[in-house]
């Protein structure tokens, strides 16, 4: 059997006085697209950060095609293409510096390097705003450039933390089967994302993870089956396993007659 | 609505301009700075990390008008400093000078997140009137140079009252004062919207690289140009009085035409008349005309301002890319390229790419009065030209700003961040000793080694760039006095290292009465302090 791209063991990291990972693990392995799913402040951006070497894990262990990314963070960096929930880039760059720098930091051949940015930027027809400054780019063009640069050095893993947020439905559709063919070759994809039906479509397993910690993991049929109605969509299968259904619908049944009573007055 | 109101609601958009100009250094709250924590901690936290913007631009404004009310002071005490004559004339002009330079200099860096933030995108979802938040924004924009200019304007004003105990020519003084603020804001606006214009237009135009370096040249020069004057008043006090007042009348009428020195004439003549009746006329005409300048300008900002608040001020054309091809390059090569394209491109720390021509002018000016080139004329000189490559890694690092969280994704060791920089400040140096070589030709020197002083320096100047970005680069403090110390350290660092070979120079001479020793020592001292610190570096495994 084959070893994990990615292995998350025990992962706990404490910022302050806030618990954000509490107990974390999961693998991906080859040819899979691992969905990390989770409300908002569940420590999904976290954990992506902990496998880029951004942030140290207070304790546990992380590999990367095993290696550590505190301890042989050029190794790690080397073999991820990361996409940021915002993307953070040179603004006053334009894409075609911001590749230009990248390419050659990852040392890329030129050739190889030009083949995949022009394939890539024309796909997500890019040619208006190549040689704009990323500052007056929209969030989705953005979005377009730090692919682009994930996809770069074609690495084994990439780490996509909402890739989709701001993208218009062709270059969705775009990422979407990019990821296809990249966990086809053999590659992995670490993927996280609070929206169901995207998960749902893309993700081969998916990890649901809750106050810093997976609470259930596996297939969608899987997951379905944890709770005991194969008819369920993902979001209920996800209200379920976290525990909100009965709150949620709680909430929204005051809401409805609050927004009503509101009306009538 | 009431002017108090539209006061106190203008301070939304300011405090989003300030944090913006300032989130956009991120790095230097990161690196040191103010206030406490890392890369990975204080992304978590954005509430802290907008605290510490809005406590760094509170300190960095007062501190500002602080050394702006010094800039506009200082010119008047220059009989303190040595100067044999208490020159009004040139003491106000100077003092307008200098305090037009700071207010340009200062009002550029917060201006640029005024003219691009969409400052007021955060009222434009108010129930205002249009007026109104025209009005809002004006004061968002007043918010951003008050201090500095008030501070300004009145020790200009009780400066005069003190020394000619004229009503009438403090009326004028205070005219001067305002007229020279609006025109300097009006400059760095104009200036901050032509940077804005240039990089919001993209393209790949060569053309436009090179009228942006132009720019920087011209707007680095004069901005540090006028810095330094600052520094010299008790040699250019009695010099400038002298031209001022000359009786050589082409050069009087030219002054007569320029501001300040216009301002200065009339004003100074109104206590007692110190020129002939002729110039200071033109003088005193000439002040109006700028009065009706300081006008215009004024009415423009008020134009300019209004567009911003409407979002109309700036359109972004686009250039279609003809291809997509990228130049991949040595990857120390592509992360100077990438320092110098970001620095160049922010206003504020574009200008510091005016430092080898300023060096050059100081070196030269300081070397120009001497017959013969000594060792102690050198020492001096490439001394005080290090001191300015100093500030070099401080803007680099400041340039970084918030894409730096992307570049340490990247299989990147810190030791590359720190070479590149190094080697963009040392090479700011290089001017320098070349000045001394061309001068070494034209003026003789007391030792033909001498002339490898300059050229040692450049070790040193390497040595303390590198230590000054490690000490960024490790600083972590806790507060405002913390970061205080810490920034003072690295600044101290730097100077030390600058020092240590000098100083063996001068103790081996002493010991050794020889050039070629004290040469010898020097480059000694100079290649020990560099090896000492690329060992340091090469520690450094993250």
């Amino acid at each position: 059997m084959s070893e994990p791209l990615i292995e998350a063991s025990e992962l706990t990291k404490q910022f302050g006085s806030v618990q954000a990972l509490t107990g974390l693990n999961f693998q991906v392995m080859p040819g899979e697209i691992y969905g990390l799913l989770g409300p908002n402040g569940a420590g999904k951006t976290t954990t992506i950060k902990v496998i880029t070497g951004l942030v140290e894990p207070t304790s546990g262990l992380v590999k990367v095609e095993g290696f550590d990314p505190i301890k042989n963070p050029i190794e790690v960096k080397s073999r991820i293409g990361y996409v940021a929930e915002k993307p953070i880039l040179y603004e006053s760059l334009s894409s075609r510096d911001f590749l230009e720098f990248v390419a050659s930091i990852r040392k890329i051949d030129q050739n190889a390097a030009n083949r995949i940015v022009t394939q890539l930027a024309d796909a997500f027809d890019m040619a208006k705003y190549f040689d704009a400054p990323i500052a007056t780019l929209s969030m989705g063009m953005k979005q377009k450039v730090a692919l682009i640069a994930s996809f770069i050095h074609q690495p084994p893993v990439l780490l996509l933390d909402e890739p989709l947020s701001g993208l218009d439905a062709r270059s969705s559709r775009i990422v979407k089967d990019l990821l296809s063919f990249h966990t086809q070759k053999g590659g992995a994809v670490l993927f996280s994302t609070h929206i169901m039906e995207v998960a749902e479509h893309i993700c081969t397993r998916i990890g649901i993870i809750s106050q810093g910690k997976v609470i259930a993991e596996g297939t969608l049929d899987q997951l379905k089956s944890k709770t005991g109605n194969k008819s369920e969509t993902l979001e209920e299968v996800f209200l379920k396993l976290t525990n909100e259904e009965t709150e949620v619908a709680d909430k929204t049944r005051l809401l409805g007659e609050a927004f009503f009573k509101n009306e009538a007055a | 609505m009431k002017l108090l109101e539209a006061w106190r609601l203008s301070r939304l958009p300011y405090k989003e301009v300030v944090y913006k100009s300032i989130a956009e250094e991120r790095g230097r709250m990161w690196w040191g700075g103010f206030g406490r924590g890392r890369l990975g901690a204080d992304a978590q936290n954005d509430l802290e990390l907008t605290k510490k913007a809005l406590r760094i631009a509170k300190f960095d404004k007062s501190l500002v008008a602080i050394f702006n009310v010094l800039a506009a002071v200082i010119p008047f005490t220059a009989q303190f400093f040595g100067s044999p004559i208490l020159g009004l004339t040139s003491a106000i002009s100077l003092s307008l000078a200098v305090t037009f330079g700071f207010t340009a200099l200062y009002a550029i860096q917060t201006l640029s997140s005024f003219v691009s933030a969409e400052s007021s995108a955060l009222l434009s979802i108010l129930p205002l009137e249009q007026r109104d938040f025209s009005l809002v924004t004006l004061f968002s924009f007043i918010r951003s140079v008050d201090y500095m200019v008030v501070g300004a304007i009145l020790s200009q004003v009780i400066l005069v009252a003190y020394y000619t105990a004229s009503p009438f020519a403090v009326l004028v003084m205070l005219v001067a004062s305002v007229i020279n603020a609006v025109l300097a804001v009006a400059v760095a606006l104009w200036f901050s919207r032509m940077f804005t214009k240039n990089l919001s237009r993209g393209g790949r135009s060569k053309g436009s690289s090179v009228l942006r370096l132009v720019f920087i040249l011209m707007w680095g020069s004069l901005l540090m140009g006028v810095s330094l004057l600052i520094s010299l008043p008790w040699y250019i006090v009695p010099s400038l009085e002298m031209t001022l007042l000359s009786p050589n009348q082409i050069i009087n009428v030219l002054f007569c035409f320029l501001h300040p020195f216009s301002a200065g004439i009339t004003i100074a003549n109104i206590g007692h008349p110190v020129t002939a009746e002729f110039t200071s006329y033109i003088a005193a005409v000439s002040m109006v005309g700028y009065v009706i300048v300081a006008g215009f300008a004024g009415k423009w900002i008020l134009k300019t301002v209004k567009r911003i608040s409407h979002g109309t001020d700036i359109k972004i054309s686009r250039v279609t890319a003809k291809d997509y091809s990228i130049k991949t390059r040595n990857p120390l090569f592509g992360y100077v390229l990438k320092d110098l394209k970001i620095s160049s491109r922010n206003p504020a720390t574009a200008f510091f790419f005016a430092l080898p021509v300023l060096e050059t002018v100081i070196v030269s000016f300081m070397i120009a009065n001497f017959e013969v080139l000594r060792a102690s004329t050198l020492l001096v000189s490439t001394f005080m030209g290090g001191i300015f490559v100093l500030l070099m890694p401080l803007a680099l690092l400041s340039a970084e700003g918030t894409g730096l969280e992307y570049t340490k994704t990247l299989p990147l060791n810190v030791n590359r961040i720190i070479t590149s920089k190094t080697l963009i400040s040392t090479l700011t140096y290089v001017p320098v000793p070349l000045v001394l070589l061309v001068m070494a030709f034209l003026k003789p020197l007391t030792s033909p080694f001498t002339i490898f002083i300059p050229f040692i320096v450049i070790l040193a100047i390497a040595s303390a760039s590198i230590l000054e970005i490690q000490l960024f680069l490790s600083s972590v403090t806790t507060g405002k006095i913390a970061a205080l110390i810490h920034d003072l350290k690295k600044l101290i660092v730097g100077v030390t290292t600058l020092i240590i070979p000098l100083a063996a120079y001068a103790l081996v001479y002493l010991i050794s009465l020889s050039h070629v020793f004290a040469v010898l020592g020097m480059g000694g001292a100079a290649a020990s302090e560099l090896a000492l610190v690329v060992h340091l570096l090469r520690r450094n495994k993250k």
